[in-house]
C-alpha cells in the first residue's frame, strides 16, 4: 500500500544541523495542540509545533524523534521541519527534564509574560518525561 | 666573528618554533573547516526561516511585534563583545576589542545605564586592562559554539527585553564574508528591526496559498523571537569561523618568517663555520712556513 500513496521528503532542521534528510511514507508531528499527520498530497500549510516525538514512517519502519517546538512548512510534497532541537528518543535526558519540571513547577510567576514563559517550560519537561516513560 | 656553535642552537631552537606554528596552522585549517560546516547548517536554517517569513508576508499580514519596535526612551542597553578565548591569532582579538570600546563610548554617552558583556578570555582581560567594568562574561564558548548555550543567554535578553529592564543589546562580532575577508561589525539585534530581505524572497513558491495552524498572528509571534534567538547564534558562528581563519593566517605568516629565518641563519652558520675552517687552514700554512 505503501507505493500506492507514494513519498514525501523530510528535511529536518536545527540552528545546529540538518538532523534528517529523506523521503517517507508519512510522518506525524506534534503541533501546539496535538498531533497532526502528513502523507503525501498533502495541502500547503505553515503549523506552529509544539513539543513532542515526531515519527517518521518510511517502508514500515518508525523512527522517532524529539522536537522541541519550532515550525512545519508543507508545499509540494516537500517537508521542512524547523525546530530548536531535534533529538531521537533515546538520546533524551531524563534527569535534566525532571529537574526543568520541578524547579518552574516551583518558581514563582508574576504577570503574563512569566506564566507564559513557565508553562513553557512545563510543558517543555513533561512531553520529555513522558516520552522518556514510553521507552 | 659568530660562534658557528650559538648560531646552530639558534637554528634549532627556530625550526623547533616551526614545527610549532606548522601544526597549530593545520590544526586551525581542520577547525575552520569544521565551523564551516556548522555555520553553512545554521545558514540552511536562516534560509527557511527568511522563507517562511516570507510565505508569511504574503498573506498581508501587519508586521508588528514588540521586538521589532525601536523605543524612543532607551535607558538600558547591553554591549555584548564576541571574541576567541585563545590569542596567537593576530589582530583577531585586538580588532574587536577596539570596536567593542569605541562602540561602549558611544553608548555610554546616549544611554545612562550600560551594561558589558563578553564572550572570550582575550576580550574580558583587554576590557578590563581598558578600565571597562565587565557585568558578565562567558569562556564556555570554544570553536563550536552549541545552540542550547546560546539560546540560554538570547532567553534571558528577550525576557530582559519584554519585562523593560533592556531597551537595546548591540553586538559586536567579526562576521565572516568569505575566507579571504571578515569584518568587525556592531549591529543592533534588539530591537530588530527587520526580519530580514523579505521583498527579494519573492520566488514562485511565495504565490502557495497556505494553511496556517493556529493563524499567521501566531506563527509570526513565534517566528520573531527564533529569528533573534538563530541571529544571535549566527553571530557566534561567525565569531568562531573567523578565529579560526585568523589563527590559520597568522599561523601560515609565522611559519614563513622561520622558513625565512631558518635560511638566513644556515647562510650565517655556513660563513661562520668556513671562515672557521680557512682560518684554521691560515694559522697552519703560517706555522708551516715558519718552520721551512
Amino acid at each position: 500500500m505503501a507505493e500506492a500513496i507514494g513519498t514525501l521528503s523530510v528535511s529536518v532542521v536545527t540552528p545546529e544541523e540538518t538532523v534528517v534528510q529523506t523521503t517517507v511514507d508519512s510522518l506525524v508531528v506534534p503541533l501546539f495542540d496535538g498531533e497532526i499527520g502528513i502523507l503525501r498530497g498533502h495541502a500547503p500549510m505553515i503549523g506552529r509545533l509544539g513539543f513532542g516525538e515526531m515519527r517518521l514512517t518510511a517502508q514500515g519502519v518508525t523512527t522517532r524523534y524529539y522536537v522541541d517546538g519550532g515550525f512545519v512548512q508543507v508545499a509540494d510534497n516537500v517537508v521542512s521541519v524547523l525546530t530548536g532541537r531535534a533529538a531521537p528518543l533515546d538520546k533524551l535526558d531524563a534527569e535534566a527534564a525532571r529537574t526543568q519540571l520541578e524547579g518552574s513547577l516551583k518558581q514563582l510567576a508574576t504577570g503574563d509574560d512569566a506564566i507564559a514563559l513557565r508553562d513553557r517550560l512545563v510543558s517543555q519537561a513533561r512531553a520529555q518525561l513522558s516520552l522518556v516513560r514510553k521507552l | 666573528m659568530a660562534n658557528p656553535r650559538l648560531l646552530d642552537k639558534r637554528r634549532k631552537s627556530v625550526k623547533n618554533i616551526r614545527k610549532i606554528t606548522r601544526t597549530m596552522e593545520l590544526i586551525a585549517t581542520a577547525r575552520f573547516k569544521k565551523a564551516m560546516d556548522r555555520a553553512s547548517a545554521a545558514t540552511a536554517y536562516t534560509n527557511r526561516i527568511t522563507q517562511l517569513v516570507a510565505d508569511l508576508m504574503q498573506t498581508g499580514l501587519e508586521v508588528s511585534h514588540p521586538l521589532l519596535a525601536k523605543r524612543d526612551n532607551e535607558q538600558n542597553a547591553t554591549l555584548l563583545v564576541l571574541t576567541a578565548n585563545r590569542g596567537l591569532c593576530g589582530g583577531f582579538n585586538g580588532n574587536v576589542i577596539r570596536a567593542g570600546a569605541r562602540q561602549w563610548d558611544a553608548l555610554e554617552a546616549s544611554v545612562p545605564n550600560c551594561r558589558l558583556e563578553v564572550s572570550g578570555k582575550r576580550g574580558i582581560s583587554g576590557m578590563s586592562y581598558r578600565g571597562i567594568a565587565v557585568a558578565e562574561g562567558f569562556t564556555q564558548f570554544e570553536d563550536k559554539p552549541r545552540f542550547d548555550e546560546v539560546e540560554a543567554i538570547a532567553t534571558r535578553y528577550l525576557n530582559e527585553f519584554a519585562a523593560g529592564k533592556l531597551d537595546r543589546l548591540d553586538v559586536v562580532y567579526t562576521r565572516f564574508l568569505n575566507a579571504a575577508r571578515q569584518q568587525v561589525v556592531v549591529e543592533t539585534l534588539l530591537p530588530l528591526g527587520s526580519l530580514g530581505d523579505v521583498e527579494k524572497a519573492d520566488s514562485a513558491s511565495a504565490n502557495t496559498p497556505y494553511e496556517f495552524l493556529p493563524s499567521p498572528e501566531s506563527i509570526l509571534e513565534e517566528v520573531v523571537p527564533t529569528s533573534f534567538k538563530v541571529k544571535l547564534f549566527k553571530c557566534f558562528l561567525d565569531t568562531a569561523v573567523s578565529e579560526q581563519i585568523a589563527r590559520r593566517v597568522a599561523m601560515k605568516g609565522a611559519t614563513e618568517n622561520a622558513d625565512d629565518l631558518i635560511k638566513s641563519l644556515s647562510m650565517q652558520y655556513n660563513r661562520a663555520r668556513q671562515g672557521r675552517i680557512t682560518n684554521e687552514l691560515m694559522d697552519l700554512i703560517g706555522g708551516v712556513n715558519a718552520l721551512s
